[in-house]
């Protein structure tokens, strides 16, 4: 009888604290979070403004350095008091990626190159960059767009290149900072659907903090932060993939 | 990897070219700079050349002929040929003055050469050499004169026989060449009054205008009349003596000054030019902080409408030396279009310049190099300020 498949949580955070300042004036954004997200799982993070939302972010993202607490990529502890011999560029780089409030796809570059930029600066070559950045494109239905300088896309095609530059490196993880704000509803829940689909076919985790109420029925499961703790509550949102 | 610098030029090249562009003028005018003193330095040594002499005799203690006024008898050529090495030595005379041509003033340097003796122009780009004594000109073509024109020096007119070129006074005048003699009366003769006057003194002083001895005060008088100066003796060296050697003799055994080609550059260049070189030295000093500073600034502003883009780049893992480098290759792409500009520019305007400039291309190359290493420094507060971009700013919150 074989042993069943060891799933490991693509990432897993215990215990997270992030303090500011120190002495009197010291603030606890995030007061001991907890947080555990599958492989091909889309969760919601949402809490009002000033709960710990983007410090939770910034510190899973690598950006900022957690005060104390455990976080876990694929099973491996990236961040135990300190991150493990990891430095947080070539973390963010490799194992983590990033979906704004806006695009902020690089306008200089056209949308191959701008999807292909993170395997470039991960020192991939021009040709399997591109490729890849083909691939992705096409998963996003945006590949008729290659060539297009990025002020050339509308606000929707934006966006799903930015998903395919997140894409890019293969991460386990994805961070989404509010994808949806500047869109309508329909756009907004497309790009919930194509989010979903993304996490599906590449079993990556994704992160979306929102304030976007069309979307939030849309997850399975929903985390609520407020005063730097972390609440999970059972959605009942529709299935998406 | 992409050269996120050329993409970044590529899609706002015309900003960058505009840049560029006016960088390159503020360049050009750096390098015509260079360019004038260049020339000056050109004209001293063009002074010198044209004149076919291996020595200049002048009147002791001075720096005659061109750097400081110099007056000798026009006689002394001839013990100076009679000094071993000497093989030829002819007088001239030096005069910066206005010549009239027309209705316009031109100010040129007349020189006072024998014709077919040193001093004379070595080529010429048209006409003939003079061959008459008097009232014949050789003129610089940049005088703008033309064969067979009329031109009026002090009380005589000349007629231009023949042109000449490269051949300017050591602060850029063109020279016309008279013959001697004429240029002797123009630099030393004096107005029809003062000869009234000055006859009338001597016939007015007991001393001079003695009773027993007729005809003294009119002999003092006409040898006050005719000028028997010159501004310098051009000497030849006979083939197979030294400069110095000759040089040493004439101040030894004639009590003259003599000074060897070597020397007479280090007069012309190092002192009658000395102010002016120290003078365009402090505008390209101060060009040169102006650039950078423009540049300086053209960066940083470049840089910060790029914040949210860096910020991105770096979130998504980009070193520290990605960012860098793409600023610095910004800056030094700006340098380059900066300089092709101010080198092209500087080119087509250094022929309307009035006075000679002579864009040398090793100060292009000094130039070059100098523009790089100014547009790299500059980009140092540009790099400065993107390198401490937080990437979080890109997350927002």
């Amino acid at each position: 009888m074989s042993a069943a498949p060891e799933f490991k949580p693509a990432i897993e955070v215990a215990g997270l604290r992030k303090r500011y300042g120190a002495g009197d004036t010291a603030v606890d954004a995030l007061k001991g979070v907890d947080l555990t997200v599958q492989p091909g799982e889309v969760i919601g993070l949402i809490g009002p403004s000033g709960s710990g939302k983007s410090t939770l972010l910034k510190c899973l993202g690598a950006v900022t350095e957690p005060t104390a607490g455990r976080i876990a990529l694929s099973g491996e502890t990236v961040y135990d008091g300190g991150w493990r011999n990891l430095d947080p560029r070539a973390l963010r780089r490799d194992r983590i990626g990033f979906v704004f409030q806006a695009p902020y796809l690089i306008p200089f570059l056209d949308v191959t190159d701008n999807v292909a930029l993170p395997l470039l600066l991960a020192g991939r070559s021009n040709r399997d960059a591109r490729q890849r950045a083909r691939e992705l494109l096409a998963a996003l239905d945006v590949e008729h767009r290659a060539q297009a300088a990025v002020a050339q896309l509308s606000g929707g095609e934006q966006q799903r290149v930015a998903i395919a530059r997140a894409l890019a490196n293969q991460p386990p993880i994805i961070l989404a900072d509010e994808p949806t704000a500047p869109l309508d509803s329909e756009r907004a829940l497309a790009v919930v659907r194509i989010l979903n689909r993304m996490a599906q076919q590449y079993q990556t985790a994704i992160i979306v903090v929102t304030h976007d109420e069309k979307i939030i029925p849309t997850f399975k499961r929903l985390y609520h932060i407020r005063d730097g703790r972390t609440y999970e509550e059972a959605g009942e949102g529709r299935e998406f993939g | 990897m992409i050269s996120l610098a050329g993409r970044d030029i590529l899609h706002s090249w015309g900003k960058y070219a505009f840049t560029g562009l006016g960088l390159g003028l503020l360049i050009g005018v750096t390098l015509s700079m260079a360019g004038i003193y260049r020339g000056m330095v050109d004209d001293g040594k063009a002074l010198l050349a044209n004149s076919g002499a291996d020595l200049w005799v002048v009147q002791r203690d001075t720096l005659g002929p061109y750097a400081e006024p110099s007056s000798l008898r026009d006689d002394i050529y001839r013990g100076l040929l009679g000094l071993p090495g000497v093989a030829r030595a002819a007088n001239v005379t030096y005069l910066t003055m206005q010549a009239r041509q027309g209705e316009r003033d031109v100010r040129v340097m007349v020189v006072g050469i024998q014709p077919g003796e040193p001093g004379e122009p070595r080529y010429l780009i048209a006409g003939r050499q003079i061959e008459r004594t008097h009232y014949e000109a050789v003129a610089d073509a940049s005088t703008g004169f033309q064969l067979g024109e009329r031109v009026r020096i002090r009380r005589h007119d000349y007629t231009v026989v023949g042109l000449t070129r490269r051949m300017v006074s050591a602060s850029g005048d063109p020279m016309v060449f008279i013959p001697l003699r004429d240029a002797q009366e123009a630099q030393f003769l004096k107005d029809n009054d003062a000869i009234i006057n000055e006859r009338a003194r001597v016939l007015a002083n007991p001393a001079l205008n003695r009773p027993g001895v007729p005809g003294l005060a009119e002999t003092l008088s006409r040898s006050q009349e005719t000028s028997r100066m010159v501004n310098a003796v051009l000497v030849q060296i006979a083939p197979g003596w030294d400069g110095e050697q000759v040089a040493d003799a004439i101040r030894r055994w004639k009590r003259l000054q003599a000074y060897t080609v070597a020397q007479m550059e280090e007069i012309l260049i190092a002192k009658l030019i000395a102010t002016s070189a120290r003078q365009i030295a402090v505008f390209l000093m101060i060009l040169a902080v102006v650039s950078a500073a423009i540049v300086s600034f053209i960066i940083y502003t470049m840089t910060l409408g790029k914040l949210r883009e860096i910020a991105v780049l770096k979130l998504i893992g980009a070193r520290n030396r990605t960012i860098a480098g793409m600023i610095l290759q910004e800056a030094l792409g700006l340098g380059l279009i900066g300089f092709l500009v101010g080198k092209t520019v500087a080119t087509l305007w250094a022929p309307y310049f009035p006075k000679y400039v002579l864009l040398e291309p090793g100060d292009a190359a000094r130039g070059f190099v100098a523009v790089m290493v100014i547009c790299a420094l500059a980009s140092t507060l540009a790099i400065r300020t993107a390198l401490r971009v937080d990437p979080a700013t890109a997350i927002g919150g």
